[in-house]
């Protein structure tokens, strides 16, 4: 039987009815729309699926839609505002910190987390902050560049 | 070099801000109306005839549209070295048998996936399991069950390569070394797995949008399997979600989205799971390799002998070019006046082996690499040293082969020499290993049997004086877009913000062989390159006619400004020009077009890239773990044109081929993959990554555009080898195959002790 | 596929308590997900109706008062590693905490799930056995409570009986003197284990003897298991370097290590045998220091 869920995704508050086997990953994708968010497995491990769900880093693929009942989600399509991109996606596009693309909202959700939660890491905490997001193109140097660069404070919130 | 105005400059990737907001589409994302989910049966056997496939329980499901088996196809063997019809042995959907577990043998289309998926446990397919064989050493035998009609020994294919005369040339060595290797197996991991959308109108067309290295091979074997034209097909690549070897040839995702589509008329849209995409697609070809290395006292390698056997899997599909390639490149990068290699691919019941990123030589380089290492070591000769004594040199022929105009190899190794010196003593435990390797920019080869140009390209200038460019080539992540955006910008002499990029798309691009060897900078560049060029010369020659410049004068244009090259301060606004130019064409837009088919280069390909890499590793004793703590890589290919993009594929070879060395690996058990999922099978992540640096050497590759050649496929060959030299330098043991497990390592640390202790007896 | 089932969010552990006893066998408890939601994806864990105590929020606390520092089984791991009463008083479970899964992990999934989900691999059952913790298990009659080193009976079976649920993790306060270490061997960092470790040595007031030391063995057997013989061979003994080798050999004896794609039989031994002397020498430093 279909339960409502009612959440907010990127600001946006939505009333949705689901099945309880629905995960947030397939809600956020089938029915709100947002296609974003990836999914690259099905055993909680690559983290292409990573959105911020009231702060928090999480794989979408690996919680259920109804558990996010009441809470505030935040995609990659909730990163800009408006037309400016956030410091860390311009520190992405300056650093090559993607190729094919398909990792890149994971492991910008998980990097966006990562500074709300600490706005200084170190690189090894920068680097276990992204461990769960598996990149098979970049190997991953890149993004801990752009990271520490948005770390020092070289690109600035847009206003 | 710097008179370059885009080429070499750090810019963002053309597709960069689509990638950061999530805004670019995927076949993945990609959503039609009325459009079906599709999920494929497949088998459970290794080997077993079908007697028969009863989907009528499956049909009634409610949501379910359609089932298909082979009886539903044309029965056609798809391949992609389609100059060899009895290579071409591949059904997709098996109609009378199947050869390794994961063959399909039904698919089904449905409202939704959850309702596909039940459907398949409807399907009742009786088998009668066959004896299987799973080992390459196996199926060489008499008594070895036959998995192809036909097939002696189960031989698939055999390569010989040879030349000078190596069994004289052994006469004269001062030391021989005879090794056996055997090397892995490795999965692709894109994180997009292989996926499409098919949609057949009523009007007999074929759309597709897959996730794909070659547009063109996709288009070409629909129309084989099918029997249609090839212009009634139009296979669009959009975002893809990586490649590296394993997205262009026909799979089972794109082939069944196609013949459930024909049934229905509706779009169908098929995505593999994770577990299909490692236990249902191709894979990298495990090797035994067998060596034989003669050299003189000081260090000069006369002759190498080399013979493999590979794990072919149950199709042919590219591991054919795999074999040859692995051949050739047991040769790089030196000069072996005598060189023979006999490769023989072997049928078996496990999933295809073919291409992936190196295509052979990352296997070629780990045991060359390895055995190279312990010549130098018998003959008391540094590692460095003995690299440097033979390796490649600008304007060298490989006898009957090949013909290598620019190579940086001595520069690398000096380098690398340096970056060694530097390091100084390390601490206990660590060892820094060298490998050498080079790789080609592009194949020769044309076993596919096109017709076409190798790569070919339109620019257009449209009214504003922004420039489209069409070209059949697919950007797969790896960024091909923007470099070949940048050398179009460089030669038309306009800012790369100008230029827009179509590609991989078949109703639209004229025909590439797509991204797969190396090829799309060097071929595809000098495609989008001649197209340009021919654009330019429209304005230049209209640009003298209206400023009534003297002949004697050059024109060019840079920046988006038409000048005299001597004078550059005389000259016109591009923007403008184009506008008139237009005008004075009757309206037509200005058209180039470009092409490039390697002529009188050989047999493999048109330039070559070298590098040198040294992994520092650290080791620990008691366990065998160790720690990738360094990987520095001396390398060339050519001009950059994108340095971003080329940091970028150095690190992430890195990635893959550290894995390769390190931890990937796909062990089976009567042909049963036992590690299905990224939780099982192990990639390196960012906690495990070690530093990089790049050291860059600067060539000219004269059959390139600008210069360019081959950079990012040929990373992937060096770190393996690099990695076992470092662990044998670091503790002193030898690892014969991959990947290098702490296992292994701790279990040769206990044998060393052992024959040391026998030895103090 | 996963197939649906009926959903239950109940808001206290009463509450969740009486679902579980109308729905028994039928009902598996959902919190974090973060195992289940895996075993569900791929057919081997069916349930017709899941009770989801993610929202229990009495169950979900670090407090610190005088039997020890009690955990409510919600917690999640990213709240025990961030912790600072963890921190100050078991610096290794914090530690264990870092590396278990990745973050995203550890900010949806519970340390309670994870102790209930009986992998002999999980990161915190062996360290929570060096700590000497114990668990409470509520049901519809009552509480009861069970040492952790006794909760794991099986692979991925754990003594829950139908209609109880994890209530609390109590960790004693530690003696004085006291280390306590944990380590995992694996091949990627953030794996799970091969073998891993824990070992807390606590040592005799002035004279350097061992006075207490549990070590115990992740993915070594079905359950994670206490190395009870190996200990003996370092209680109420000056540590050496000889007897810390005695006792990885004696901890390899109480294993039972299967092989598997990651490792052989043999190497896991061969692994116990060079991870306990490394490891508890390590929890020996850190008991001098402490």
């Amino acid at each position: 039987m279909k339960k409502e869920l009612k959440f907010k995704v990127n600001g946006q508050p939505y009333e949705i009815f689901v099945k309880p086997k629905t995960l947030l990953v397939e809600v956020l994708r089938d029915l709100v729309g947002l296609t974003g968010t990836k999914r690259g497995c099905s055993s909680s491990s690559c983290g292409a699926c990573t959105v911020m769900l009231d702060g928090m880093a999480v794989k979408s693929c690996s919680v259920l839609a109804l558990q996010a009942n009441g809470t505030e989600v935040v995609t990659v399509e909730g990163l800009a505002k408006g037309n400016e991109l956030s410091p860390l996606q311009r520190a992405f596009l300056d650093h090559g910190s993607y190729q094919c693309g398909f990792c890149t909202p994971g492991m910008l959700m998980s990097s966006t987390a990562l500074l709300t939660e600490n706005p200084r890491p170190t690189k090894l905490e920068i680097k276990e902050g992204i461990d769960g997001n598996i990149c098979r193109c970049t190997g991953y140097n890149a993004i801990v560049r752009a990271v520490t660069a948005v770390v020092k404070g070289e690109y600035k919130e847009a206003k | 070099m710097s008179d370059y105005s885009v080429i070499g400059k750090r810019v963002h990737n053309i597709d960069g801000t689509e990638k950061v907001t999530g805004s670019g589409k995927y076949t993945f994302d990609v959503v039609l109306p009325n459009m079906l989910y599709g999920k494929i049966l497949r088998s459970p056997h290794p080997h077993a005839k079908i007697l028969k496939i009863d989907t009528r329980r499956a049909k009634r499901l409610v949501g379910v549209k359609a089932v298909v088996t082979g009886k539903d196809t044309l029965g056609r063997k798809q391949g992609i070295w389609r100059r060899f019809p009895e290579l071409c042995d591949e059904e997709i959907l098996c109609r009378a048998k199947v050869r390794y577990i994961g063959d399909a043998v039904a698919a089904v289309a449905a409202i939704d996936e959850d309702t596909a998926e039940e459907a398949l446990d409807l399907i009742d397919v009786e088998y009668e399991p066959l004896p299987a064989v799973f080992d390459p050493m196996d199926a060489i035998k008499e008594d070895a069950p036959q998995i192809h009609e036909g097939v002696e020994l189960n031989i698939n294919i055999n390569r010989h390569i040879e030349w000078g005369d190596v069994d004289e040339a052994f006469e004269k060595c001062d030391h021989i070394r005879e090794d056996k290797f055997k090397c892995s197996s490795q999965a692709h991991v894109c994180m997009e797995t292989h996926d499409a959308v098919a949609s057949f109108g009523h009007n007999g067309k074929l759309e597709v949008w897959t996730s794909s290295q070659s547009s063109y091979y996709i288009q070409r074997l629909y129309a084989d399997m099918l029997d249609m034209n090839e212009s009634d097909i139009r296979v669009t690549n959009r975002h893809t979600g990586g490649g590296f070897g394993s997205k262009f040839e026909l799979d089972s995702a794109q082939f069944c989205a196609a013949i459930l589509s024909q049934k229905l008329c509706q779009p169908v849209k098929i995505v593999l799971t994770r577990e299909e995409e490692f236990t249902a697609t191709k894979r990298r070809t495990p090797m035994y390799y067998f060596l034989k290395l003669g050299a003189k006292k000081d260090g000069t390698m006369l002759a190498k002998e080399v013979r493999v056997i590979t794990e072919g899997g149950a199709y042919t599909a590219m591991g054919a070019t795999a074999l040859y390639l692995t051949g050739f490149f047991s040769s790089f990068p030196y000069k072996y006046p005598n060189y023979r290699y006999d490769g023989y691919r072997v049928y078996t019941n496990t999933a295809t082996t073919s291409a992936m990123r190196g295509f052979g030589a990352p296997q070629s380089t780990f045991v060359g690499e390895s055995q190279i290492d312990m010549m130098a070591e018998d003959l008391g000769i540094d590692p460095v040293e003995i690299r440097r004594k033979n390796g490649m040199t600008p304007n060298y022929e490989v006898p009957g082969q090949a013909f290598i105009q620019s190579c940086g190899l001595h520069q690398c190794l000096d380098k690398i020499e340096e970056h060694i010196e530097k390091r100084g003593k390390l601490p206990p435990n660590h060892g820094i290993g060298v490998s050498a390797y080079g790789f080609m920019s592009g194949g020769i080869f044309n076993w596919f049997n096109t017709p076409y140009a190798f790569s070919a390209a339109v620019v257009r200038i449209n009214i504003d004086g922004k420039v489209d460019v069409y070209t059949g080539t697919c950007d797969m992540g790896q960024g091909s877009n923007t470099t070949l955006a940048m050398i179009c910008a460089e030669e038309l002499g306009v800012r790369l913000e100008d230029v827009r990029m179509f590609s991989g798309d078949t109703g639209i691009c004229p025909p590439d062989l797509g991204a797969w060897g190396s090829r799309q900078t060097l071929m595809g560049g000098n495609a989008v390159k001649m197209a340009a060029a021919e654009c330019k010369q429209q304005l230049i020659e209209f640009t003298a006619a209206k400023m009534g410049v003297n002949i004697v004068y050059d024109l060019d244009i840079k920046d988006r400004w038409v000048h005299l090259v001597d004078r550059p301060e005389r000259g016109v606004s591009y923007f403008d020009i184009v506008k008139e130019a237009i005008r004075g064409k009757d309206g037509v837009a200005i058209m180039g077009r470009g092409h490039y088919t390697p002529h009188r280069k050989g047999m493999i390909s048109p330039a070559y890239s070298f590098g040198v890499q040294a992994a520092e590793v650290e080791v620990d004793p008691e366990t065998g773990r160790y720690k990738l703590v360094n990987v520095t890589t001396a390398h060339e290919s050519g001009t950059v044109i994108n340095p971003v993009g080329i940091e970028g594929q150095l690190e992430g070879a890195i990635m893959m081929a550290g894995g390769y060395g390190f931890c990937e690996d796909q062990p089976m058990d009567e042909g049963k993959i036992l590690n299905p999922s990224i939780a099982d099978y192990k990639l390196i992540r960012s906690l495990d990554m070690p530093e990089t640096d790049i050291l860059e050497i600067d060539t000219y590759e004269p059959e390139g555009p600008f210069g360019a050649k081959e950079a990012g496929e040929g990373l992937t060959n060096p770190t393996a080898g690099a990695i076992g030299n470092a662990v044998y330098k670091a503790v002193g043991v030898r690892i014969y195959d991959l990947p290098i497990t702490p296992e292994k390592v701790f279990k040769a640390l206990k044998e060393k002790e052992k024959q040391q202790k026998k030895a103090k007896k | 596929m996963i197939n649906d089932f009926e959903h239950f969010t109940p808001k206290t552990l009463k509450e969740a308590l009486a679902l579980l006893a109308k729905y028994g066998d039928d009902c598996k408890v959902i919190c974090g997900g973060q195992s289940l939601l895996i075993l569900m994806r791929q057919g081997l864990v069916s349930p017709k109706y899941i009770v989801d105590i993610k929202g229990i929020s009495e169950l979900s606390y670090i407090k610190d008062d005088k039997d020890g520092v009690k955990i409510g089984a919600t917690t999640t791991h990213r709240a025990v590693e961030k912790s600072a009463v963890i921190k100050k008083k078991y610096p290794v479970l914090a530690e264990m905490e870092t590396r278990l899964a990745s973050v995203q992990t550890r900010n949806w999934g519970t340390i309670g799930g994870n102790v209930c989900h009986g992998d002999p691999a999980g990161d915190p059952v062996p360290v929570l056995i060096a700590l000497n913790a114990t668990l409470t298990v509520a049901g519809a009659r009552g509480t009861r409570s069970i040492p952790v080193e006794n909760f794991s009976l099986d692979y991925f079976e754990v003594d829950l009986k139908d209609g109880e649920l994890l209530a609390e993790i109590t960790i004693p306060p530690p003696p004085p003197r006291t280390g306590a270490v944990y380590t995992k061997f694996n091949i990627i960092e953030s794996d799970l284990a091969t073998v891993s470790v824990a070992a807390s040595v606590t040592l005799g007031a002035g004279d350097g003897v061992c006075q207490d030391v549990r070590i115990a063995l992740g993915a070594v057997a079905p359950t994670a298991i206490r190395a009870k013989k190996a200990e003996k061979v370092l209680k109420g003994k000056k540590i050496t370097d000889a007897l810390l080798k005695e006792a990885g050999e004696v901890a390899a004896t109480e294993t039972e290590p299967i092989s598997d794609i990651y490792a052989s039989e043999e190497y896991r031994l061969e692994l116990v045998k060079a991870l306990v002397p490394r490891m508890t020498k390590e929890a020996l430093a850190r008991a001098k220091k402490a």
